[in-house]
């Protein structure tokens, strides 16, 4: 028992009691609140795994910026509490066989997985997770991708801006 | 005389204090270090910076903000709380008993919760806008790492490899708290600020992240010690901020320092701009806009409404500890720096250098908090419509234009010596455009001298781009003391 693991424990419990107060929380304010502090403790876990840019990035990007975004429409629509009971319409049903779907492939995944990990914090390098490591390998092996998906975004930035301007 | 004689006093008191805290805070460092374990002068740290100096300074300025405004409104400021102890004769000791007066009427206040808020989000709003904002100065260094009794001593919390990130990342999390309390009071007005300072803080997020990427480029690093650099020596020039761009022969070195000021003209208006709305201080102070909206602490009172004033004292310190280590060279002199640090007794009593060098970080964040205060009192509040297009308008592509006109520049004269060329050129200019600049007098929207004032300094502060909007556009509500 290794203050290692008892710090995953404790980041994996956090995450899983925030992400289920996203779930079944009433009020729309509080399930992204919950949801903020999931991406908190997600990152602890990313910490945990060498990943610290990662962690930080998390904060940064989804805690700090979208999560802000979600909250300020929330706010300004001022939705408020809604029921989660309801007709089983198609989205839903859907929505409920994919979820089951993707926890069936997760647990296969972990299932095939070795029983005795190799453990990260004596076998990784000094440099490994460092901005600098993350840099040279986006901008080196991953470049391609890396562009591609900022082209995405770009693509979904101006379709949004085309969207909405016929409306303004 | 004797005012000036006063006035003497009190700035080589405070140098004085500043001095003795950072002394006591190696000292006490190198103790812990030889007795306790290694790593053990990180958490007296945090206890010296955080919550000694940072804490002192950002309660002092809940007076010094009342009292410089007055000085700027032609008043005298609060003088009224007096302690009756003999041999003061019975003076207002330039209001500082109000401090204590403050805090035991926050502390004694009725702590009252609105029937219909929201129990838990309404106690968790002044947590959250406090805690992110007192993290914050973890990461500055307030001076050099020096031997002290044998033993290396840090001036810094924590010096992680994402550094500046880390800045940004909590920064961006203090405006939870904002959004909360506004929302969980159940209250209009508190509401309207809420989501005010949130629409306020996505539009400089962005501008916010970007100013910095100058930065990043020309110091090739993101973490704070590496882009405050080391003090070099006869043998080898510094590193950071901490070397010279252009400097004499001699034992004396006099010269052009790489600050981020210098190199980064640009850089540093687009980040103290950004920064200084996420402050949410006027001219940026929508989110309160105590005239129309009162804002989002409308509902809470006493100490939770304390907190909510002193996590702004507190980001106008760290924004002056932040802006010190990226623009103007951390606890680096401007001269003489490799001179002092080669002398014989620095070489043997380190703790004596990092005092000295501490000490100018302090004195450079001192600087920094009067400008901010300068600012506050001195524009009236933008309208809505002005502080959006701003951030977006404005600052956002002129960060752009800075990150590619400064790789450019990096990658053809990697010693920034162009770089420092050009930011000279640009603080030459809005110095020419400052003065050169004619007031409009009066005019049909009865514009009085302060607002031809505002013009003038729209141009001396880059982004704020007062010239570019509608006259009228100034005729906001005076900004009003709290």
């Amino acid at each position: 028992m290794n203050i290692e693991l008892i710090l995953f424990g404790a980041f994996a419990l956090l995450t899983l009691l925030s992400a289920g107060t996203v779930i079944f929380a009433r009020s729309p304010i509080n399930s992204a609140m919950a949801l903020v502090s999931t991406f908190f403790f997600m990152a602890g876990i990313y910490v945990l795994l060498w990943a610290h840019t990662v962690a930080v990035m998390q904060v940064l990007v989804y805690a700090g910026a979208i999560m802000v975004l979600f909250l300020f429409v929330i706010m300004l629509l001022n939705l408020g509490e809604s029921s989660t009971r309801g007709k089983p319409t198609v989205a839903r049903v859907a929505g409920g066989a994919a979820t089951v779907g993707l926890f069936a492939v997760l647990a296969i995944i972990l299932l095939k997985l070795p029983a005795e990990p190799a453990t990260l914090s004596t076998g990784a390098q000094a440099s490994f997770g460092t901005i600098a490591t993350m840099g040279q390998v986006i901008f080196t092996q991953w470049l391609f991708p890396f562009e591609a998906v900022s082209l995405l975004l770009l693509v979904a930035m101006v379709g949004a801006v085309v969207v909405a301007k016929s409306r303004i | 005389m004797s005012r000036v004689l006063t006035i003497l006093v009190a700035m080589f008191t405070i140098v004085f204090l500043m001095a003795g805290g950072m002394a006591s805070a190696y000292l006490v460092g190198g103790l812990v270090e030889e007795h306790w374990f290694t790593g053990a002068s990180r958490l007296t740290n945090v206890l010296f910076l955080v919550l000694i100096f940072v804490m002192v300074i950002a309660t002092l300025l809940t007076m010094a903000e009342r009292k410089w405004s007055a000085f700027i409104q032609d008043r005298m400021g609060p003088n009224r709380a007096r302690i009756a102890l003999p041999g003061l004769k019975n003076r207002s000791l330039g209001g500082l008993p109000h401090i204590l007066t403050d805090v035991l009427k926050m502390l004694t206040k009725e702590d009252l919760i609105p029937a219909a808020a929201n129990r838990f989000m309404f106690n968790l709003g002044p947590i959250l806008a406090f805690a992110p904002t007192f993290a914050l100065f973890a990461v500055v260094p307030a001076g050099p790492s020096v031997q002290v009794f044998g033993r290396n001593v840090d001036m810094v919390v924590a010096t992680p490899d994402f550094g500046a990130l880390y800045v940004l990342a909590i920064a961006s999390l203090a405006v939870y708290g904002t959004a909360l309390a506004g929302w969980a009071s159940n209250n209009k007005f508190g509401l309207l600020g809420g989501v005010r300072a949130t629409s306020q803080m996505i539009a400089y997020e962005v501008a916010l992240g970007l100013s910095l990427v100058g930065i990043f480029l020309t110091f090739s690093s993101v973490q704070f010690p590496a882009i405050i650099g080391d003090i070099g020596n006869a043998l080898t020039g510094g590193t950071g901020q901490g070397r010279y761009l252009w400097r004499t022969d001699g034992a004396f070195d006099l010269g052009l320092p790489a600050w981020g000021i210098f190199i980064q003209p640009l850089g540093f208006l687009l980040f103290f701009a950004a920064s200084f709305a996420e402050t949410k201080r006027a001219p940026f102070d929508l989110p309160e806009g105590e005239s129309e909206i009162i804002g989002y602490f409308v509902e809470y009172s006493g100490m939770k409404f304390g907190l909510f004033m002193i996590s702004e004292f507190v980001e106008v310190v760290v924004l002056a500890g932040v802006t010190t280590a990226f623009f103007f060279g951390g606890y680096h002199l401007p001269f003489g720096n490799e001179w002092l640090a080669n002398l014989p007794i620095m070489q043997e009593h380190g703790w004596l250098l990092g005092t000295i060098l501490g000490t100018v970080f302090w004195l450079k964040v001192l600087f920094l908090i009067w400008v901010q205060l300068l600012i506050r009192w001195t524009f009236p509040r933008f309208r809505y419509d002005q502080i959006q297009s701003l951030g977006w308008k404005i600052l956002l592509p002129l960060g752009l234009v800075n990150i590619f006109v400064t790789g450019a520049l990096v990658l053809w004269d990697p010693s920034l010596r162009a770089l420092a060329v050009l930011g000279i050129a640009e603080i030459g200019i809005l110095v020419v455009l400052t003065t050169t600049t004619k007031v409009p007098a009066g005019g049909a929207h009865g514009a009085h001298a302060g607002h031809g004032h505002d013009h003038g300094h729209g141009h001396a502060h880059g982004g704020h781009g007062a010239h570019d909007l509608p006259a009228h556009a100034h005729g906001a509500a005076p900004a009003s003391t709290h």
